[in-house]
């Protein structure tokens, strides 16, 4: 019997992946490496503190659930990579964009860097989320 | 003045005689398994070991700082009653008891009616996040400070509840009812959140009528927000692992066909 490929599963675990990899490096990059962002800020809302209490732990999850989603595919021999990468650039760039808007901007959460300007460091954050998302979703439609 | 009243060491040797008393019964009983040939894997003897030698340890700990509390909590609640449920103690009990009546009493209460109530998804949930709140965000926590039979209490009632939502997520020993993979993740993904935003509030505020000072508030709330972490990766390694299995035995019985 010939392996068949498995889109839809291939697709999703690279969305956990991404949106893993992304809480990932966010929180070892910009919190614990750079020092950039703050553990906590005096002026969060409630509601930013759930956000990121709800992502923090998803993130974990997703990121775990996702790997072995990814084993299994391969043991199957069902995995798609362009689907793969496309989850990942999509759930990472998805992420990134709604940790830069909603979470940093809306909720008050915290700032991408403190003592600085940061019209270029949102805008930066925000644009590379955006073509994240714009190439997944791009891949994503691409025919095989 | 800093920190709590007094830093009274919480367990001295209580506490670790019965985790030995506790670890040896479950040595002994691993042995007799093995000496009839059945097997029991090493690993889940050395797990329950560690567990509840964890346990005993860290009752010895002074807990007048907020730091060495939080620290006592993480293992208390969480690390030590990951490591026992993996040890499936009660599959070794029920493999371990000859036919008689303490086994049959043992699987009454296992597969009895409230037994299943007690380890549903939302009880569990709701008295492993509605305990920390109610621990953390009521004059409950400087209580326990001034009396030590209440702070025996709450200790006991953390280890009670880290083993039943730990034992209701990873479903290893025998249960009344089985929930999938996805209602398991959910629960320890909103427990986790709850978990999270507590820590990260103990940050800013202390729990009332405390007085810590801010750099050991700060400490033990990281401590907490990242140390619940580690035990929320592990559990989620646990139900990966467990969909990875179910996934091959399926794939199997496909080809095998």
């Amino acid at each position: 019997m010939p392996p068949t490929l498995l889109p839809t599963r291939s697709t999703w675990a690279g969305v956990l992946i991404g949106i893993g990899t992304a809480a990932f490096v966010d929180e070892t990059v910009f919190h614990q490496l750079l020092h950039w962002h703050h553990f906590y800020d005096r002026s969060t809302p409630a509601a930013g503190l759930v956000s990121d209490g709800l992502f923090h732990a998803f993130g974990w999850f997703a990121v775990v659930i996702g790997l072995v989603m990814y084993a299994d595919l391969r043991r199957r021999d069902g995995l798609s990579r362009r689907r793969l990468t496309a989850g990942v650039l999509l759930g990472a760039g998805v992420f990134q964009l709604y940790d830069g808007t909603v979470q940093h901007k809306l909720l008050d959460l915290h700032q991408i860097r403190y003592g600085v300007d940061l019209t270029v460091y949102d805008w930066t954050w925000n644009v590379l989320a955006a073509v994240m998302v714009v190439a997944g979703a791009l891949l994503l439609r691409r025919r095989a | 003045m800093i920190g709590m009243h007094a830093a009274h060491s919480s367990g001295s040797a209580a506490g670790l005689v019965p985790a030995l008393a506790v670890a040896v019964a479950y040595v002994w009983a691993a042995q007799r398994l093995r000496r009839r040939g059945d097997s029991w894997s090493g690993w889940r003897t050395l797990s329950f070991v560690v567990g509840v030698l964890a346990l005993g340890a860290v009752l010895q700990l002074p807990d007048g700082e907020f730091t060495a509390h939080m620290t006592q909590h993480l293992v208390i609640g969480m690390l030590a009653p990951l490591l026992i449920v993996l040890a499936r103690p009660f599959t070794l009990m029920l493999r371990v008891l000859p036919p008689s009546s303490s086994r049959r009493a043992l699987l009454r209460v296992v597969h009895s009616r409230w037994s299943g109530w007690l380890i549903s998804l939302p009880v569990v949930a709701v008295l492993e996040a509605g305990s920390l709140w109610a621990l953390y965000r009521t004059p409950l926590f400087a209580s326990t400070q001034q009396h030590p039979w209440l702070h025996a209490l709450v200790h006991l009632h953390v280890l009670l509840t880290g083993l039943l939502f730990t034992f209701a997520i990873c479903q290893l020993d025998p249960v009344r009812r089985r929930y999938g993979l996805l209602p398991r993740a959910a629960t320890v993904v909103l427990t986790g959140a709850a978990h999270a935003v507590l820590a990260k509030s103990l940050y800013a505020e202390p729990p009332p009528g405390t007085t810590f000072t801010p750099a050991d508030l700060a400490a033990g709330a990281k401590l907490m927000y990242y140390g619940g972490d580690v035990v929320e990766i592990a559990l989620a390694v646990v139900l990966a692992l467990q969909w990875y299995r179910a996934e091959g035995r399926a794939l199997a019985r496909t080809q095998a066909v």
